[in-house]
């Protein structure tokens, strides 16, 4: 739980400051790295957290005069609602920030495992 | 093994960065574009928010603006300076992407943007020289200090809205694309003025002229493409003496072939690129002040050609439509003159064969001489691609667009040179704003005689009473047919040497018929002492205009507003009830003989619910195809065809005639046949296309009208509108071309206006503002304007006010 917030929370302040979208890679892979005990903590919660904060924004910026934009990209990308739009957008988010928190841990896991061997 | 999770890990990863943040084909990086806090989820309608107070770093003073209900700025600045540069920053807000990405269009440099699929147009733009004509221009337009700063204050206008964009705010297409703007400059508002003069005058036919010559014969040009186009009104009444000493131009050039004849290729801008103006004199009104009506003809898109506008400083105020990427007031009005534009049509475009020594183009014959060329070298950056490097000749006939195909037959490599007037230094700028200052009629054409590049008439109406157009622009001398054809650039024949004098053009004001009027017609008649040119267009605008003014009196907005949705179909009704009487009516029965009844009841008017209007227009394109597609298809490609006047004169007069026979078919055909062949593959092939006659037949649902975006993105654009007219119509909707700005304008001691053009203020997609007015232009509604002077800005509460501060 408390991982699924860190991510959504760093991600939110970094976008609302810089803008670009990798943070969402960035950051999981940071948090992925700090996180000592599961995987599925690691990867999932930021996973989450990003698929929450991805998603809640669309629906918040469709919500919020969005509504003329979000039916012409989604007649653009010929995708058939805004909500559909929303859960893809968090979609990727999702896959992005697993892979990336899964990445971190998985390094973490290599580095310690060098340093105990030396 | 977990070494080796992790190292699959950063591979997938490495693979989805890469996927999500690069385009992959049409596709945009969808990483950043479905990015909430920077994608497209960020262009909705926050964008439209209007601040109160804006800082700006860059102004001299203090510029208030006062946005109306439908998003036009009034602009109120204390000089020049500001003016512009506020009329650059908001354009820019509301039009940054399509403002650029025009410029990027005209300097061929498409490929930048999307890549090598441009290489060959951003090659043939280059030939075409307009990004050399606007290095020449702002040359010489930086050279006028009054045109510098306007130009330089637009820019920096410009710039400043650039420099306050963020990742989120950046528009739509960008986010598309996946590109940024770069800084603007006065080069590319040159650039854009030499855009238009290409799409205004780049309609050339002298290379289908040039092979229907060589492989019809002169005869067949001379009989079926005349000077006069049958039944035209000219712009200038044919009746009206010419009182000067006229210029003599060169003899004749004699006829000439070019021996690469089936190499030429035409590529000219859409031809129906055209317009209506007319301006009616205070004693046909019922206010008894002039009035005046304009409506260009252009290519329909979002976001919009045009940009509503109010300009006011303490010297000038004026209000109209500017083009996005230009300072000033291209078409509108101010407390005294008020002014409106059609093409002209005039020839400012030869071709030129030019013969050279090897393939180096270096040198080419010239009066018996080997002449040395200047080689130009493009060099076009391609978006993940190697940079193109072209190179092509020019000459004292202007640029070698074509070449690099065919040796002539003495071994010499040869080549097509385009003499175009707008690759000459003009300055249209200063023009377009001592028009805007303009305050009387001599003031205004005084002004315009430096809008040299696209020719246009240039109807006008001043609060002192007058009425006047005159047929503006610099042409050059000619000779009869002089630009008909593809001339030989060997001798000084058919050279360019002197131009028509600004006083001479044809010009006429306060006529006893009370208006002037102008539809791309042929502007003057035969007695007209100089040669302009002859392929205008067709008489059925200009005429039905004239008709009518003609008739009416007492004119108020209502009949202006009528006049420009006027759907009646003149050549329908001059061709159209012989066409029936040729028809084998016997034979059919159903569907086909409701399909001929709606024909014989039909009114010629091309409302969109005409069902009967839609079958003529496509019986009429199928017997203009059965006469002419089989001796005008050379080479491989269906040439000019005559205009449609002298195809319906053919048909009136001529019951046997050697063109009407289809030389692909055994048989023999004559008139009637091809009417009545015409007329059963025009059913079978819109029962095959629209099913079952019935409502799917009407015009607005067959043809209708498409605006799409400019880069034909699907969703973007606005399709299926139910409308009416069409080609030769005074309201010449077509399916995705059409009036691009409706104004009417009432000269009184405070001018009135009414307004539409079929899109919005903003160019963002995700804005109200963006097609707003569509629907009121479909149904031919216009929107009062408010001309404001600063007294009016309190008193209004539909209006919007904000300042903008110099901040350092």
């Amino acid at each position: 739980m408390i991982n699924i917030l860190v991510a959504l929370v760093t991600v939110f302040i970094l976008q609302i400051l810089f803008y670009s979208w990798w943070w969402i890679i960035l950051v999981p892979l940071v948090l992925g790295f700090l996180e000592r005990d599961s995987a599925f903590k690691a990867s999932a919660g930021s996973g989450l957290g990003i698929f929450l904060l991805w998603f809640g924004m669309a629906i918040y910026q469709w919500q919020n005069g969005g509504e003329i934009i979000v039916t012409r990209i989604s007649e653009v990308i010929g995708i058939g609602s805004g909500l559909i739009l929303a859960l893809a957008t968090g979609l990727i988010g999702f896959l992005v920030a697993l892979v990336a928190g899964y990445a971190g841990f998985s390094l973490r896991k290599v580095l310690i495992k060098e340093y105990q061997i030396s | 093994m977990r070494l080796f999770k992790t190292i699959l890990a950063f591979v997938v990863l490495l693979i989805l960065f890469n996927l999500l943040n690069n385009s992959q084909g049409s596709i945009p990086p969808l990483g950043k574009f479905l990015n909430p806090f920077a994608g497209f989820w960020q262009n909705g309608e926050k964008l439209d928010h209007i601040d109160e107070v804006l800082d700006v770093k860059g102004l001299r003073d203090e510029v208030q603006v006062v946005w109306d209900e439908r998003h036009v700025p009034h602009i109120f600045a204390e000089n020049t300076y500001d003016i512009y540069f506020a009329q650059g920053f908001l354009t820019a807000r509301h039009r940054l992407w399509q403002m650029e990405f025009q410029t990027h269009v005209a300097a061929g440099r498409v490929s930048e943007i999307i890549g090598e699929k441009a290489v060959e147009f951003d090659r043939l733009q280059r030939r075409r020289g307009l990004l050399m004509a606007a290095e020449t221009t702002i040359q010489y337009m930086s050279e006028d200090p009054e045109t510098h700063i306007i130009l330089q204050a637009y820019a920096n206008g410009v710039n400043a809205w650039i420099e306050s964009l963020t990742p989120a705010t950046l528009p739509l297409e960008y986010k598309l694309l996946n590109y940024e703007p770069e800084v603007w400059s006065t080069m590319k508002t040159a650039l854009l003025l030499k855009f238009m003069a290409w799409d205004l005058t780049g309609r050339n036919s002298e290379m289908d002229m040039s092979i229907i010559q060589a492989t019809l014969g002169e005869e067949f040009v001379n009989t079926y493409y005349p000077e006069n186009t049958p039944r035209t009104d000219p712009v200038i009444p044919a009746a009206k003496p010419w009182r000067f000493d006229a210029m003599e131009p060169d003899s004749i050039p004699p006829s000439f072939i070019p021996q690469f004849v089936r190499d030429l290729r035409k590529s000219e801008p859409d031809p129906d690129n055209g317009s209506n103006n007319w301006a009616v004199s205070g004693t046909k009104t019922a206010s008894g002040y002039p009035m005046l009506a304009n409506d260009p003809h252009l290519g329909l898109n979002l976001p919009s050609i045009w940009y509503e506008i109010q300009l006011t400083t303490p010297d000038m105020n004026v209000y109209g439509v500017s083009m996005p990427g230009a300072p000033a007031v291209i078409v509108g009005f101010n407390k005294d003159v008020a002014w409106g534009v059609t093409n002209a049509g005039s020839d400012v475009m030869d071709w030129f064969e030019i013969e050279f020594k090897d393939d180096s183009y270096t040198e080419y014959l010239y009066m018996d001489e080997w002449i040395k060329s200047d080689l130009r070298i493009e060099e076009i950056f391609v978006r993940d691609g190697d940079t193109v490097l072209d190179s092509f000749a020019v000459t004292r006939f202007g640029h070698l667009v074509h070449f690099g195909e065919n040796k002539l037959e003495n071994g010499h490599p040869a080549g097509l040179a385009m003499r175009w007037s707008a690759h000459d230094p003009s300055n249209e700028m200063i023009a377009i704003r001592n028009m805007n200052l303009a305050t009387d009629r001599e003031t205004f054409y005084t002004a315009a005689e430096a809008f040299e590049s696209p020719g246009q008439n240039f109807a006008m109406i001043t609060r002192d009473g007058d009425i006047a157009i005159r047929h503006n622009g610099k042409y050059p001398l000619r000779g009869l047919d002089q630009g008909k054809f593809v001339r030989a650039g060997r001798d000084t024949i058919g050279e360019w040497r002197d131009w028509i004098p600004y006083e001479q053009l044809p010009a006429i004001s306060n006529p006893w018929s009370g208006y002037v009027s102008s539809a791309n017609q042929n502007p003057v008649g035969k007695k007209y002492p100089y040669y302009l040119g002859w392929d205008y267009d067709d008489y059925e605008r200009g005429s039905r205009i004239n008709d009518r003014l003609d008739h009416l009196d007492k004119i108020k907005f209502g009949d202006m507003q009528d006049l420009h949705m006027d759907n009646f179909n003149k050549q329908a009704e001059l061709i159209l009830p012989f066409l029936l009487k040729q028809l084998d009516v016997e034979v059919y029965s159903g569907d086909t003989e409701a399909i001929i009844n709606d024909l014989q009841g039909w009114n010629y008017v091309s409302d969109p619910h005409e069902k009967a209007a839609w079958v003529y227009q496509q019986w009429w394109q199928r017997i203009e195809q059965a006469i002419w597609n089989d001796e005008l298809n050379i080479y491989g490609e269906i040439r000019k065809i005559p205009t449609r006047s002298v195809t319906a004169r053919l048909l009136l007069r001529k019951s046997k005639l050697a063109y009407y026979d289809d030389i692909n078919t055994p048989e023999k055909e004559g008139r009637s046949e091809i009417i009545n062949r015409a007329f059963r593959k025009t059913l079978s092939d819109l029962e095959e296309d629209l099913g079952a006659y019935g409502e799917a037949w009407e015009l607005g649902r067959a043809r209708g009208t498409d605006i799409n975006h400019i880069l034909s993105v699907k969703g973007l654009g606005r399709t299926g509108l139910y409308t009416g007219g069409g080609r030769g119509i005074v309201n010449a909707t077509k399916k995705t071309h059409g009036p691009s700005w409706r104004m009417l304008v009432e000269m009184g001691d405070r001018p009135a206006a009414k307004v539409i053009y079929p899109g919005g203020q903003s160019g963002n997609p995700g804005s109200t503002y963006y097609d707003n007015a569509v629907k009121d232009w479909v149904m031919g509604k216009y929107y009062d304007i408010h001309f404001l002077d600063s007294t009016d800005i309190e008193n209004n509460s539909k209006l919007t006010l904000s300042r903008l501060r110099n901040y350092q």
